[in-house]
């Protein structure tokens, strides 16, 4: 019987051992992708103001969210925070995340990008538009979209 | 023997870009494609190979969404972000730009010739659909105008033996169109689908129509015959199409495309999640109520979202597929059946 | 939500039914202060904008007003139109003028005149079983109990248009060998079409396009000019509405061009529909027929008698057919009284030719509807174009079947009151421009008093290119 419970004892440990620390290290690894992606983010410029998306409180650390879908594969969810409820360049904003990380991202990954719940009056609509790649592939072929977005994407050092 | 999906070929059909869309020519035997490059490319089999036959550029200043042949193969048809669509007439080996039909607001999405080829219809993120006639000098004029979707139109197809027309729209639903009076005019709107409908496909009698959407499901759906069947889903009068089938649970993000083949009554997929799949039709189900099961699912058939599938109009089982990757895969599908 | 503009703004990215606020892009001038300080701007749960001043204090924000006229300089969206006309062109701003003019002192009282069409008099005549006569006395008698001085008919003041166009034609004509963009002329009478022709085609097609000002605009010459005068009133002591066919009428109205910058005025201040007048109806409580008729008022009216006249030709002014036959006499010495219109592609594409030992001197045509104005611009552009003149309008069936039309009963069809609302049209007298006494007596007296190029002023108009937008800031995307 005592052998029998030290057994069980020791293939509980055994399994902590094994599988909590793995679950500690695959968060953190998403984490370590996270900041890699919000590292992308946070300096593209505000396409009216003169701040970064990160000094105005649009993105922040807590709004990429990243999962494993396969083997190299991440799919990168960023939740942002347009600065007015009836911004009409929240869509602009969500072109330039889109934009940026399809060119800057060294890993392989699907992106869905979203306003934060409650921050704007037409959430889904914009939601919608800005997800939604054909729309996207579009209106970066605009000349004069384009000219702003890149203006905002562009790193001042480039 | 279990189904199976075999990739025959890789072209590289629009490097550093995107592929959107490929179509067969009607005898099967060349491979238009179209993508973010602004070209159009017509490949042709060389032995076991597929090899690029033209090049047709300087059409559009603009990405080119999709490329469609006449039902004689003769023309090309091509629809572009530029806002126009090109008419191309097939000379020797090569293709000359005959006719730019202007008119749309912006983004051409789609462009579809009738059986009869004697109309083409467009449609565009200006929320119209226009129907075209063309007389023997390829001449085109616009017959009609519809605004019936509240939205970008994404795809537009025609019923493969009648003036029927349907398009799929970013406002959810799916509309159908037939002339009156000397007017197009939308006689069904299919309700059903949560968010944006990508693509159509009719099978081959055109009695069943398959669309594909962004909320990861494929509907089937039948015309149901005046008075004969209760319980539709057609909001509006004269006709009458009723959802018959949904297959939910098999993709994981965006379905872009679905074709279905003509030849087997296959139903293959395109779909964001990088994938492949080909369903097939339980034979025993009930026809008001069929059941199609998974045949086939080819995950990371392509590198990036797959845009665009279709079936080889003459030899069963060929079936090509393009990518965000800019490649063009040709698969070879086999059923035990 | 229901469109009321005709189809052809509806297509043109003009008419997306979303208020100012949510997505008017139209950039506003912002006063500039000095110093660098970040600004800070709070929301109230009431939807208020405050700026949080450096010393902490709030200070309200006034919210951007878009007027229409912003609007219509704008490429984008003419959405916010749609709230904006609701608070400067509906019947309430009539019934407002009305409130005010009954607690007002004699001299702060406005002068009330409704210029009601053609169109909008048969589209009620067909509602109420009239005749189109009928119903253009029974609205008089309508519109004065309400307190209205004055009511007149557009069909008086399209006399005007259509003179004005026989010869502006024919001056074209005349010069089209030098002048490479004089013809095909254009009709100008359809406020939808010449705002999407300014927003789509600008440069390209704007030359073609009459500048023969319109029924309605005439109309306002008229009474802001003329009529104030004669009647001792500056031009803003007069209220001028006009009853018309079409809500796009609302925007033609809003034009700048029509604007008298020194009376602080516009020539019509409010446009309303066939089916607002109804919706009037409906508020008082009354069936037009209960309304006893009351004599019409002859000083802008086309009558005999006392009966309302009308003029040949389409239901849309009937351009085409006083052009073609003005023009075969003058150019060609040809009196072109029986004409034969051939309908080509559709009902809605008609073409009209004179003929001289097989050679065709003349080709007309009316296109109505988006479609065929599509394949006609179309035809321009590639130099194809095989007319002289085109009757151009936006609504399928022209302006009989305008969008601001009172809609069929339940039990009826659009065709078959279509049919009727025609046949009351055509049931009235026809008279001939030149026939018209009054008008001629007017180019006699009023228009001569005021030199050539006032009188051209006052009968034509112009027509600006809007220039895309081109801020990415701005872009609908």
């Amino acid at each position: 019987m005592e052998t029998v419970s030290r057994l069980v004892s020791q293939i509980a440990s055994h399994l902590l051992s094994l599988n909590g620390p793995r679950k500690v290290l695959e968060s953190r690894r998403m984490e370590d992708k996270a900041l890699e992606v919000y590292d992308v983010i946070r300096t593209i410029r505000d396409p009216e103001k003169p701040q970064t998306l990160e000094e105005l409180d649009v993105v922040s650390e807590k709004s990429v969210e990243v999962q494993e879908l396969g083997e190299e594969e991440y799919l990168i969810t960023i939740k942002f925070c347009p600065t007015v409820p009836h911004c009409s360049l929240a869509t602009l904003i969500g072109l330039c995340l889109q934009v940026k990380l399809q060119r800057c991202l060294p890993f392989k990954h699907k992106l869905e990008i979203y306003i934060s719940e409650g921050t704007h009056s037409t959430e889904e609509d914009i939601n919608k538009q800005i997800n939604d790649k054909e729309r996207v592939a579009a209106a970066m072929e605009n000349p004069n979209l384009r000219e702003i977005v890149e203006s905002c994407v562009t790193e001042p050092d480039d | 023997m279990k189904d199976s999906l075999t990739a025959l070929c890789k072209l590289s059909g629009h490097p550093d870009s995107r592929c959107w869309f490929v179509a067969w020519n009607p005898s099967g035997t060349l491979l238009a494609s179209c993508g973010g490059d602004r070209a159009v490319r017509v490949w042709g089999r060389e032995g076991d190979s597929w090899v690029c036959k033209s090049v047709l550029q300087d059409g559009h200043q603009r990405t080119v969404r999709k490329v469609t042949w006449s039902p004689c193969g003769n023309y090309l048809a091509s629809a572009s972000f530029d806002a126009t669509a090109c008419i191309w007439r097939k000379k020797d080996d090569d293709f000359e730009c005959v006719t730019v039909l202007e008119g749309h607001e912006n983004e051409v999405k789609c462009v579809a010739w009738a059986p009869s080829g004697s109309l083409l219809a467009t449609c565009s993120r200006d929320k119209s659909v226009w129907v075209w006639e063309v007389d023997e000098e390829d001449e085109y004029e616009c017959v009609s105008v519809v605004n019936a979707h509240t939205q970008d139109v994404k795809h537009v197809t025609w019923h493969p033996t009648q003036e029927l027309l349907a398009s799929a729209s970013y406002d959810n639903t799916v509309r159908l169109y037939q002339e009156e009076d000397d007017d197009w005019v939308c006689k069904a709107t299919l309700e059903g689908h949560t968010s944006t409908v990508w693509s159509l496909a009719f099978d081959a009698s055109g009695q069943r129509l398959a669309s594909c959407s962004d909320d990861r499901t494929v509907k089937i759906w039948r015309e149901c015959l005046p008075g004969n069947e209760p319980g539709t889903d057609t909001v509006g009068s004269d006709l009458s199409w009723k959802c018959i089938c949904t297959l939910s649970g098999f993709h994981s993000r965006t379905i872009y495309d679905v074709a279905w083949c003509r030849l087997t009554g296959a139903l293959a997929t395109a779909c964001g999640d990088d994938g492949v799949r080909v369903f097939r039709e339980d034979p025993t189900s009930d026809p008001m109520q069929p059941t199609f099961f998974l045949s086939v699912h080819m995950p990371k058939a392509h590198s990036q979202d797959v845009n665009c599938i279709a079936w080889n109009t003459k030899e069963a089982g060929l079936l090509a597929s393009c990518s965000d990757d800019g490649e063009i895969i040709i698969w070879h599908y086999q059923s035990e059946a | 939500m229901a469109s009321h503009f005709s189809g052809v703004l509806q297509l043109t990215d003009l008419d997306d039914f979303i208020t100012p606020s949510q997505e008017c892009v139209k950039p506003v001038k912002v006063e500039k202060k000095q110093g660098k300080s970040v600004a800070k701007i709070q929301i109230e749960d009431d939807g208020s904008y405050f700026q949080v001043k450096q010393d902490g204090k709030l200070q309200k924000l006034e919210k951007a007003k878009i007027t229409l006229n912003d609007c219509l300089a704008c490429s984008g969206c003419i959405t916010s139109a749609e709230s904006v006309l609701i608070t400067q062109q509906s019947q309430d701003e009539l019934y407002r003028v009305l409130r005010q003019n009954k607690v007002t002192g004699d001299n702060s009282k406005q002068v009330v005149v409704v210029s009601v069409s053609p169109q909008s008099r048969a589209s009620l005549a067909a509602r109420f079983n009239l005749s189109s006569t009928d119903a253009g006395r029974r609205l008089t008698a309508f519109f004065k109990n309400l307190g209205v001085h004055h009511v007149f008919d557009t069909g008086f003041s399209r006399t005007f248009s259509l003179l004005e166009s026989q010869r502006e034609f024919v001056e074209r004509f005349r010069r089209s060998e030098q002048d490479k963009k004089s013809l095909p002329m254009l009709a100008s009478a359809c406020p939808g079409w010449i705002c999407y022709a300014e927003k789509t085609h600008g440069d390209f097609v704007l030359p073609y396009i009459s500048t023969t000002r319109s029924p309605q605009q005439v109309m306002g010459s008229l009474v802001k000019t003329y009529f104030a005068e004669q009647q001792g009133l500056t031009p803003q002591q007069i209220y001028h509405v006009a009853v018309m066919p079409c809500y796009d009428k609302k925007l033609e109205a809003s034009r700048p061009d029509f604007y008298i910058t020194q009376s602080d005025t516009r020539e019509v201040d409010c446009v309303i529909t066939s089916g607002e007048v109804l919706k009037m109806l409906d508020q008082e409580g009354l069936s037009l027929r209960d309304v006893d008729p009351a004599p019409l008022d002859t000083l802008f009216s086309s009558v005999c008698g006392n009966e309302l006249m009308r003029h040949e030709g389409s239901g849309s002014g009937g351009y085409l057919h006083h052009i073609y036959t003005y023009a075969a006499k003058q150019l060609f010495g040809i009196d072109a009284k029986d004409i034969s219109y051939k309908t080509l592609k559709n009902k809605d594409f008609q073409e009209v030719t004179l003929e001289k030992d097989g050679a065709v001197l003349l080709r007309f045509a009316a296109t109505y509807g988006f479609r065929n104005i599509q394949n006609l611009v179309q035809k321009l552009k590639r130099g194809k174009s095989p007319y002289h003149f085109v009757e151009v309008m936006a609504c399928p069936s022209g302006c009989l079947n305008g969008g601001g039309q009172i809609r069929p009963l339940p039990d009826q069809s659009n065709k078959d009151l279509l049919q009727k609302v025609e046949e009351l049209y055509r049931a009235e007298r026809p008279l001939e421009p030149e026939d018209d006494e009054h008008v001629t007596g007017l180019y006699d007296t009023w228009l001569r008093s005021v030199g050539e190029d006032r009188a051209r002023e006052l009968l034509h108009t112009r027509y600006h290119a809007v220039e895309k937008a081109d801020s990415g800031l701005t872009i609908k995307w």
